[in-house]
């Protein structure tokens, strides 16, 4: 499948190659898509084109060279292997001074395409002179994100308002005491209690008061069974992070893989928030300079020990404190590797289309995460234990494919018990994890 | 200015109303005072009464917290930098060398997240092959203990490390005499640096500085024999593997002797039954010891008789002993000895514990006689360890406590307050000069110090060591230090001015270590040293040959009563009295816990001192008196103890003057706190009897004692208080290695039968297995079983794979009290049984008719042992699964008996119904509970760090047991499921088979035809405890096979099986 995409990928780009000769195709439209097509592809891990990083800004380099006193057509060369340039001219040999950081050769790039990429750079509007982000913006933004706070749940208010019915009932009871204590009047004390109005009230109207009692015991049980099953559910939780962190930013428009930053999860039980120096590895150069997200990647920053201006860690590290999403009772023993490695599980079958979140995380509620294509449709909220043993019930382990040395093993050994295994094919047509130990308690709680 | 408004209460005041013209000065408008209102009889028949509006109030709060009952938010931080050989959530292993100044061993250390959680023997590398012992694998638990000192000191105050190294360097210029004291140095950069120190201190010829060493445990009276026979003060390196005939004189070379972590593993070579010979081991010795318990032939000696045993065999094997030569009771168990030396000649082995010269002389006399050297002994591979000079430290100690001792003292690694005899007089000697102590804690010697520097834990540190001149070995540190503490390499490098301080991250130690190896080895890599821990060097020995000598000391005459001060397998020398897991560890002889005490044979203690006891009746107290002391302490019935013979342990009776050296060295009260003296001080656990010791030219471990019965009794926590299993065959089988090797398994293994119906309808007898209740769990074609085999012959009973599971499984510590209910939470137990006069062996009885069950009760006067480790046996049938209200314990199809702690409600129906008696339950919250505070190490901040992350932590009101260590096992498989390939035999082991220095537990997957563990299940020495209640265990008990001659038993077992 992959090969097929990047072979009409090819084709296209084979097809766009004739449309230029034919000149059907505006020339400069397509100039400035393959610049910056080859600017993305070429320069863009040191250049940037209006701030220095690794190597200069690119934007008016070409004129630079120019007003320099550059020769001619040095530039070229110069991007084709820098010290032939250097060797050649004297203002490409200063300019190679710029930083002991060399530049890698580019021998195939073409004058055209070089040309291309500088005049794309030169179209592009200096970010720094683009209107800045309306005062607030970036505030309002970040407290949006952290304000996303658990909601709390309906029947807690329900019972404040029984624990504030009876408070007003017992100082109620108890002004009524005071008052016929320091009642005078000899009469008035013979009236009935509270209480004895309140029987003779309930006596009278015996069959309602009968049957209104008995809705409400039924579904205060009702309620506090429902309460007490949805103790320690996780679906929907979102905690506030330190940073807000856009998953879709990351996974989806950049098209991070997971693995990038989540590195053990193929290694170890736990899959790791990554530590600050692999955000680093992208936000050396990414500051976000101008755009509303830059406070949050100052805050990476201050973790790193980062000093932008100068280019160079200070040694001064704070770790960042985030704010587990998916939580585990401390009985439960979970193992990505195991899920991911050898299970075959997608990410998106527990966690969701991350691609899409556009805030850092959230326990994904499990009508969510069955509208993904390709995941194991489940009933339980996730997260819950009925949640973990259903999946274990319907996923295929799919024993004696070859592919596994372990599994052809277990297969080999389950064959010696024909009636065993036909059992087994038999509910489903294949071997599930429940069925090779899955629903066995000490394979996650030790 | 005049107030030009007027603001009113309400329109009473505005009206000027009388009422409220009364009522203005008042606060409160009631006219009642609080008596009258009180008083009125009508409020206490109100209905809402005062109290019920508060038990109004108190239930809403209730059911307002109750409301708020939320998860917490959990916090989560990443490194920053994260580590290149740290997975979060992975192990990460590291190789290291484990020494304390007793005990060595090449070691393996686990970490996660940069903290070492467990410690095992290296089976890679390293001349000790695996082997370890409790303390090693305990110490891990050391490092994480809250008394270690986190600064130096200086005259008791905090002190800053420039403070003490200006004041000690100082100290040591002006001085005149300046003398290092120290265990024995084993480190070649630490005796580098010692010497340098000397070369500075010192120049052409001076004598101001001296080093002497001095351990708690002395073998100068070993070394001094060899430099009279050898002319070195050597150890001669010892092989029992190759010792087809081992002869110990009170040695208990198993457990505490020499060097028991490579003996251990050399013995368990040369007791397999299977192999082409088994040796034969005979034992001489007044207290039953470890290695006594495991001899063929056990003969009991009053310590007097030593030189007399090995006198008479040195005449027997034809030799001149220079001593008088008589027999005593001993004398045929000694000619069995002589007739086996006779038979191996250089495949022999003779050793002796005792610490006397002339004892130590006649053992090399007779090694020589036998040809041992070269053989079983190696004179060009020696023995590094102990290097004790009893003569100069005893010296020391005189004048020190004389007041002449030199102005500067360095003590460095040791405790002479607490186990030097003379001890007392010394620490009141040490207060007129100035004293340095190298001491991880503030103890009975560094808290009389002027001057304390702390040093690393074993684990925190970079340390080098050759026990053995062909090994050069190194310990790496596996957690930066959590303390503000140098190692003792670097503080003397910096004394001496050769280095200076590099706190917390220092490389010191590290760059001198890497100069040592660089200068004995120019083209060794130290990485590659690193990674295996150790490397092979040659050492070049000057050849030595044996030459005859007179005794240079005659054992004195024996006492009537003599007393044997010995070490046990858990404490020690008492360096390790603060550790809960090692106090708690029943002693593998008297399975007695936190405790030292008299060992008397029950025969003798008849009619004067009670033989039995239980939780509620204690021992006996007796007063022991030696050399003018005396000490009261409880009275032990062992049997096998030498009559006219007592025992007492050394190592206990630390922090006598309430020294704060660890929470979990002093006794406990009931309901937790330390139990107080009347004057406020901690009391110590035990007492102390290095006091007792005599000196001679050497320090000696036995003497003449006077043993008199005191008043009063004591209470004592023993894990297991009956000592026979009463003939009791299904139990414990024994047998012996001629009729092992000359039968057919049903003599001397035969396995129960029940009678069942043929086709034909007539009674026939057939094996338990065939027989089921219902139908079976199946474990037997599906994927895994997982199973045990415990070879009983090769268990030596050290109590290693106790202490290994204990950490391996955040098994609680419960202390004194609660061991003493029978609440230990031990997953793994070892039961040892004792042969009674009514069995031909243990489980075998002499006479099924005139068998006597009170009788077989009493062990014999001097019986053979067995160790038989117990743990959950893992039964396809469990019974205490079929019994659990709440499906808490279940089968696995893989034959584990999973126990699920957050289902379990603690009906305790499982323990009830469980024939091994191997389920534990939690009375009480551990982790917490006031009571456990001073003995459970997970009740500490820092103590809670050497938990498994992988394994729960139990809350109360649940069972627990062993798991068969469930999360190795998945581990195991998912390394194998991850690699696309099966899981090799001997890929997994439990903690247990990790640990166990003999290979007695072997644990694998029972449906891997091919695996060690289906191979063991099948052998003829297979079979299981109990099998006769056809539980159908998954573990395999291979019966003991003694080297010994049992005509009663080979009656039985031959004779008897000829007659069926």
């Amino acid at each position: 499948m992959e090969i097929s995409n990047i072979q009409s990928l090819k084709r296209i780009k084979s097809l766009a190659y004739v449309a230029i000769t034919i000149g059907l195709i505006a020339f400069s439209n397509f100039a400035s898509a393959q610049g910056e097509g080859l600017f993305k592809a070429k320069c863009a891990t040191c250049h940037m084109t209006h701030k220095n990083s690794t190597g200069p800004k690119l934007a008016g380099v070409k004129a630079k060279w120019a007003a320099g006193g550059a020769k001619e057509g040095s530039i070229y060369q110069w991007v084709n292997n820098w010290q032939t340039a250097a060797a050649n001219d004297p203002y490409a040999a200063e300019v190679s001074k710029w930083s002991p950081t060399a530049m890698s050769a580019f021998p195939d790039l073409k004058k055209e395409e070089i040309d291309a990429i500088l005049d794309w750079v030169d179209a592009q509007p200096d970010p720094a002179l683009v209107a800045p982000v309306p005062p607030g913006g970036a505030d309002a933004a970040g407290a949006t994100n952290v304000a996303l706070e658990e909601e709390s749940n309906s029947w807690v208010w329900l019972i404040m308002g029984i624990i504030f019915v009876v408070v007003i009932m017992a100082v109620g009871g108890v002004r009524r005491q005071l008052k016929l204590a320091t009642s005078e009047n000899e009469a008035e004390a013979e009236k009935m209690t509270y209480g004895e109005e309140l029987r003779a009230l309930a006596w009278k109207y015996r069959l309602q008061v009968g049957l209104v009692s008995l809705v409400v015991v039924i579904s205060l049980f009702v309620g506090l069974f429902q309460s007490l099953y949805s103790i320690n559910i996780m679906e929907g939780y979102q905690p506030s992070q330190p940073i807000v962190f856009p998953h879709a930013q990351h996974a989806g428009i950049n098209g991070i893989d997971c693995k990038y930053c989540h590195n053990t999860v193929a290694k170890s039980k736990s899959a790791s928030i990554p530590s600050v120096n692999v955000c680093m590895n992208c936000h050396k150069q990414i500051d976000g300079e101008g755009k509303e997200y830059a406070p949050q990647i100052k805050k990476i920053y201050a973790a790193a020990g980062w000093d932008k201006e100068g280019m160079k860690y200070t040694g001064k590290t704070d770790p960042i404190v985030w704010n587990k999403v998916h939580v585990l009772p401390e009985h439960v023993y979970f193992n990505h590797s195991q899920h991911v490695v050898v299970g075959g599980i997608d990410c998106k079958q527990c966690h969701g289309d991350m691609t899409q979140m556009t805030e850092t995380a959230k326990v994904q509620p499990v009508e969510e995460l069955n509208k993904i294509e390709g995941n194991i449709k489940l009933t339980r909220k996730t997260l819950t234990m009925g949640w973990c043993i259903e999946c274990h019930g319907k996923k295929d382990v799919a024993i004696g494919n070859g592919k596994n040395g372990y599994y052809d093993e277990i297969h080999r050994r389950l064959k010696q018990d024909p009636k065993l295994y036909a059992q087994y094919l038999n509910n489903d047509g294949k071997v599930t994890a429940n069925e090779l130990g899955g629903w066995e308690c000490a394979k996650c709680h030790y | 200015m005049e107030m030009s408004k007027k603001y009113w209460k309400g329109i009473e005041e505005l009206k000027q109303t009388p009422e409220f013209i009364k009522q203005k000065d008042q606060e409160f408008p009631s006219q009642q005072s609080v008596e009258d209102f009180l008083a009125d009889e009508n409020l206490a028949e109100s209905s809402t009464a005062r109290r019920d509006f508060l038990k109004f109030l108190g239930f809403s709060v209730a059911a307002a917290t109750l409301a708020a009952c939320e998860a917490p938010v959990t916090k989560v931080v990443p490194y920053v930098v994260k580590p290149e050989n740290v997975t979060p959530g992975m192990p990460t292993w590291y190789a290291s060398t484990y020494y304390d100044g007793a005990s060595y061993a090449s070691i393996v250390v686990k970490t996660r997240e940069g903290r070492p959680i467990f410690v095992k023997g290296n089976k890679d590398f390293g001349f000790t092959q695996g082997g370890t012992n409790p303390q090693i694998i305990a110490s891990v638990l050391g490092l994480y203990d809250s008394a270690r000192l986190a600064q130096p000191l200086a005259k008791g105050q905090k002190a800053s490390w420039s403070t003490v190294d200006t004041a000690i360097s100082a100290a040591i210029a002006k001085a005149k005499k300046v003398t290092l004291l120290s265990n024995t140095v084993i480190s070649p950069s630490i005796q580098r640096a010692i010497s340098e120190m000397a070369t500075k201190l010192n120049g052409e010829g001076g004598t101001k500085f001296e080093h002497i060493q001095y351990d708690a445990i002395s073998y100068a009276g070993m070394r001094e024999a060899n430099a009279i026979h050898f002319g070195e003060r050597i150890i001669a390196g010892h092989d029992f593997s190759k010792a087809k005939t081992i002869v110990s004189v009170a040695a208990d070379f198993l457990s505490t002797w020499l060097l028991p972590t490579e003996f251990a593993v050399q013995y368990g070579v040369g007791r397999s039954p299977e192999a082409k010979w088994m040796s034969k081991h005979f034992q001489f010795e007044s207290i039953l010891s470890v290695t006594g318990s495991n001899a063929d032939v056990r003969s009991m000696i009053k310590p007097s008789e030593e030189a007399a045993v090995l006198a008479y065999m040195v005449k027997a094997l034809g030799g001149n002993p220079g001593m008088a030569v008589s027999a005593g009771a001993w004398k045929d168990a000694a000619d069995k000895a002589v007739a086996a030396l006779k038979k191996s000649k250089k495949e022999s082995l003779v050793v002796a514990g005792s610490n006397h010269i002339g004892v130590q002389q006649l053992v090399i006399q007779l090694n020589n006689l036998l040809g041992a050297y070269g053989s079983t002994l190696d004179l060009n591979n020696t023995i590094n360890l102990y290097q004790s000079e009893d003569a100069k430290a005893l010296k020391l100690a005189a004048n020190v406590a004389a007041g002449k001792g030199p102005e500067v003292l360095i003590m460095m690694g040791v405790n002479p307050v607490y186990n030097m005899p003379n001890g007392a007089a010394f620490a009141k000697g040490l207060k007129s000069i100035t004293t340095v102590a190298i001491s991880s804690f503030e103890d009975e010697t560094a808290s009389l110090c002027t001057y304390v520097c702390p040093d690393h834990h074993q684990l925190e540190n970079w340390s080098d060591h050759m026990a053995k001149p062909n090994e050069y070995a190194v310990g790496q540190p596996t957690i930066r230090p959590l303390h503000n503490t140098a190692s003792a390499l670097e503080s003397l490098l910096v004394w001496n001015g050769s280095a200076a301080r590099g706190g917390q991250d220092s490389a010191v130690a590290y760059d001198y270590i890497q100069a040592t190896y660089a200068a004995m080895n120019p083209t060794g890599d130290f990485n590659y040293l690193t990674h295996n821990s150790c490397v092979a060097v040659t050492s070049t020995l000057a050849t030595l040959s044996y030459k005859a000598a007179a005794l240079k000391a005659i054992p004195s005459a024996a006492s009537d009563t003599e007393v044997v001060f010995y070490q046990k397998a858990a404490i020690g020398n008492g360096d390790f009295a603060n550790n809960p897991w090692l106090q708690e560890m029943p002693d593998p002889i008297t399975k007695v816990t936190w405790d030292n005490y008299i060992t008397m044979n029950p025969v003798e203690m008849e009619g004067t001192y009670a033989t039995t006891y239980d939780q509620e009746h204690g021992l006996n107290l007796a007063t022991v008196t030696v050399n003018g002391k005396s000490i009261t302490l409880p009275v032990y019935p062992l049997p096998g103890q030498a009559p006219k013979t007592i025992g007492i342990a050394l190592g206990y009776g630390r922090g006598a003057n309430g020294e704060n050296i660890g929470k979990a060295a002093f006794q406990t009260k009931e309901y937790g706190g330390h139990a107080k003296t009347k004057d406020g001080k901690l009391t110590p656990i035990g007492a102390n009897v290095f006091g007792m010791l005599s000196t001679g030219a050497t320090i000696l471990f036995s003497a003449a004692a006077k043993v008199t019965p005191a008043e009063g009794t004591y209470p004592i926590a023993a894990t297991q208080i009956h000592h026979t299993v009463m003939g009791r065959h299904s139990i414990v089988r024994e047998t012996t290695l001629s009729i092992f090797q000359n039968n057919e398994k049903d003599a001397f293994n035969e396995g129960h039968k029940l009678q069942k119906l043929d086709k034909h309808g007539n009674h026939v007898e057939a094996p338990v297995s065939e027989f089921d209740l219902w139908a079976a769990h199946p474990v037997e074609k599906i994927g895994h079983r997982w199973g045990m085999s415990i070879d009983l012959s090769s268990c030596i009973g050290c109590g290693s794979c106790l202490i290994a599971c204990q950490s391996e499984n955040n098994v609680p510590v419960v202390g004194k009290d609660e061991v003493r209910r029978g609440r230990e939470m031990h997953w793994l137990r070892i039961d040892r049984y004792f042969a009674s006069d009514e069995e031909a062996a243990i489980g075998t009885k002499k006479d099924k008719k005139t068998f006597s069950y009170d009788n077989a009760e009493k062990a014999a006067l001097n019986p053979t042992v067995i160790h038989m480790p117990l743990m959950c046996h893992h039964c396809n049938h469990a019974p205490c699964e079929t019994v659990c209200p709440v499906a808490a314990t279940t089968h696995s199809n893989e034959g584990l008996n999973q126990m699920t702690y957050n289902r379990c409600i603690g009906t305790r129906y499982c323990a009830n119904n469980c024939p091994y008696k191997v389920r534990r339950f939690n009375w009480f919250n551990y982790p917490s509970y006031k009571k456990f505070t001073e003995v459970n190490p997970a009740q500490d901040d820092l103590g809670r760090m050497v938990l498994n992350p992988d394994v729960t932590v139990r809350t109360r009101g649940v069972m627990e047991k062993c798991s068969l260590c469930v999360q190795r096992i998945q581990a195991t498989k998912l390394v194998a499921k991850k690699e696309a390939r099966v899981i090799a035999d001997g890929e997994f082991a439990t903690a247990c088979s990790d640990a166990c220095p003999t290979n007695a537990i072997v644990v694998g997957d029972w449906n891997d035809l091919k695996s060690m563990i289906r191979e063991k299940s099948e052998g003829i020495r297979a079979y299981q405890a109990l099998e006769e209640i056809g539980v159908k265990p998954n573990v395999w008990y291979q019966m003991k096979v003694r080297n010994e001659d049992n005509n009663l038993l080979k009656h039985i077992q031959v004779a008897d099986q000829a007659h069926h």
